[in-house]
């Protein structure tokens, strides 16, 4: 498996999110977006039994690959499913604790793993940008053990202070905040997942905290992305690039319209000194 | 072996409300809608097949709380929500619910002022609607408004649920935070709602209203419970003997239900899984015309200049697109197999 040298931000996100997924664990995740092609791409590629259950009822599809465009209207997203349930019933499946791991896009995120998917800019009526709204992310976020999120690594994401909570990580990040509000014990943000860093949370504070970075970016690039400075991990990991293995499993089985992993390119080249990112006008 | 223990002693202590949310929400009213059932809701097997004209002009008034399933991309009620633009229905209330441009397409037409959203495709005419002040939005969530609907559907005033709490959906919504007389934990409620009129697209059903959906959805059986007055379209009306022959494929009985509306591809530009594929082509013209703001020409083609979904079908899409996009399912496994 070689090192890729050209990839979109999306598809390395999409790509560390895939390899974070374990056969043995059971998946929620939106009908649609850079989630599930994490789940498509690490059934394809290692671990072809791992279950998810979408929003709207359907249980543990298998996805024909190469998958149909627009998957998010395309009865096939459901197909050769155990049961075609409703939305009800998924929520209550959550709500049991059978779901491990929500995996979520965010437009925005706090240190506390709150995030914001219905506004950004003015205010609720009036917004500057008016997103969504929440969809299944509040209860998915609020139910399964785990929340994994994917987003960009930028400022105007990773602020001190969210437009909206939508929803919920560690709230205010003091002990048991979540139970306080009606949520079950033992939940919460597990990861957020960019392109070239990866957070998890600190135990003690429940803040952000970076584990692992991209080996052609650097920490003091990172944060300089970030509005809040977060706990930098004494043992950083380090998120191998894409493989073109992985590569091509996104862009001609998971996506092959491009729709979802569509976005900024990154261009590696080979120094002597390792990886580092080419930043030419073709590049942006 | 599990120790149950015993029955607490009666008498703990009172529900205290923790906390409570500032949002404008529909009041709960159980009562209101047991009286309406009891007062106007056919139990005989009465024929109520009529036009989408009729459905929507006696059924949709202006200011109704309106609720539908699934959605225009998928298995929704396309065909009477272009009917209640065309009728220019005013001042409507939707639950969007998981929907897709559904709510733009009714605030494009000025049928709508507000809207309670779990998750919905936004864009130019839901932010400018907004910012004008002609539409108010409510942050629910996707689970909370279907959750909402299952209260409605079970005529009690209100569900409890472990999640909103601690969030700004919550400040913004009507649900309240309570401390659980069982538990002594926080947790969270939300109000029933119970919609004036449900809009929902099924597979089958016959001409008394008996009817099924196939495929996953969000919530067309509570819905539909849930609601004073139930529109169903239909891809095809089938014999009662069809229907008495397979009783366990029917999860909506026909007493539920006020009007049935024959409407083969009622869901265009959508898809009904198993039948027909969605329309890209037309996703994109729609997507573009809201892009450059051209949504009134976009209506007019597509809603005003037709009197009908069969005339819109037969001059606006016609014969060979509906057949290529039929012949282009080619998924029908678990839906009519």
């Amino acid at each position: 498996m070689s090192t890729a040298l050209a990839f979109t931000d999306n598809e390395a996100t999409i790509t560390y999110t895939s390899r974070l997924m374990e056969e043995d664990k059971l998946y929620f995740v939106a009908i649609g977006g850079p989630p599930l092609l994490g789940i498509l791409l690490a059934k394809q590629l290692r671990a072809p039994a791992i279950a998810y259950v979408v929003e709207d009822g359907t249980i543990a599809p298998q996805v024909p690959m190469p998958t149909p465009p627009f998957m998010i209207g395309a009865g096939l997203a459901s197909s050769r499913a155990v049961a075609w349930t409703d939305m009800n019933t998924v929520d209550f499946h959550a709500g049991l604790g059978y779901l491990d791991y929500g995996v979520l896009a965010a437009v925005q995120v706090d240190q506390y793993g709150n995030f914001n998917s219905t506004f950004t800019g003015g205010t609720y009526d009036h917004p500057v940008r008016r997103f969504g709204g929440p969809g299944g992310a509040t209860e998915i976020a609020a139910l399964c053990w785990r929340t994994v999120l994917m987003t960009r690594l930028q400022k105007r994401k990773f602020v001190n202070k969210l437009d909206f909570m939508s929803s919920p990580g560690f709230l205010d990040g003091t002990p048991r905040a979540r139970e306080r509000a009606g949520m079950p014990p033992g939940t919460g943000p597990y990861r957020v997942v960019t392109e070239r860093a990866m957070f998890g949370f600190d135990d003690a504070t429940r803040r952000m905290k970076l584990i692992a970075i991209a080996p052609w970016t650097s920490v003091e690039e990172v944060l300089a992305d970030m509005e809040f400075a977060p706990i930098i991990a004494s043992d950083l990991g380090v998120l191998d690039p894409p493989t073109d293995e992985e590569l091509d499993i996104l862009r001609t089985q998971a996506d092959p319209t491009g729709r979802t992993i569509a976005g900024e390119w990154i261009m590696l080249e080979e120094t002597d000194a390792g990886l580092r990112r080419v930043v030419t006008e073709a590049a942006t | 072996m599990a120790v149950v223990a015993d029955t607490p002693a009666k008498g703990g202590p009172t529900i205290r409300i923790l906390d409570e949310g500032d949002g404008h929400y529909r009041p709960p009213d159980p009562d209101g809608l047991r009286a309406f059932v009891r007062d106007n809701k056919d139990r005989r097997l009465v024929d109520k097949r009529m036009s989408e004209q009729d459905a929507i002009s006696r059924f949709v008034e202006d200011g109704a709380y309106v609720s539908y399933d699934t959605n225009v991309w998928r298995r929704g009620p396309s065909s009477l929500m272009r009917e209640i633009i065309r009728q220019k229905k005013r001042d409507l209330w939707l639950a969007a619910k998981f929907s897709a441009h559904d709510a733009t397409l009714l605030t494009a037409g000025g049928c709508v002022s507000k809207i309670d959203v779990g998750w919905m495709e936004t864009g130019r005419v839901i932010t400018e609607a907004m910012n004008a002040g002609t539409l108010k939005m409510y942050e629910w969530t996707n689970g909370a408004l279907a959750y909402r609907h299952l209260a409605g559907a079970l005529g009690v005033p209100f569900l409890p649920l472990r999640y909103v709490g601690g969030t700004d959906v919550f400040r913004n919504s009507g649900a309240k935070l309570i401390e659980d007389p069982y538990t002594g934990q926080a947790v969270c409620l939300v109000p029933a709602v119970n919609p004036d009129v449900a809009l929902i697209h099924v597979n089958q059903c016959d001409i008394y209203g008996n009817a099924r959906v196939f495929g996953p959805g969000l919530a067309p059986v509570e819905t539909a419970m849930a609601s004073k007055r139930v529109i169903l379209s239909t891809e095809e009306i089938i014999d009662t003997a069809e229907i008495r022959k397979h009783p366990g494929a029917t999860t909506i009985p026909y007493y539920i239900v006020d009007a049935v509306v024959e409407a083969p591809f009622g869901c265009y530009p959508g898809t009904v899984p198993g039948l027909y594929r969605a329309d890209l082509q037309h996703l994109m013209e729609f997507g573009v015309a809201q892009m450059q703001g051209k949504m009134d020409e976009y209506l007019e083609k597509w809603v005003h200049s037709v009197a009908s979904h069969t005339e819109m079908l037969e001059k606006r899409v016609g014969l060979a697109k509906l057949n290529l996009l039929r012949s282009e399912e080619t998924h029908t496994e678990g839906y009519y197999t």
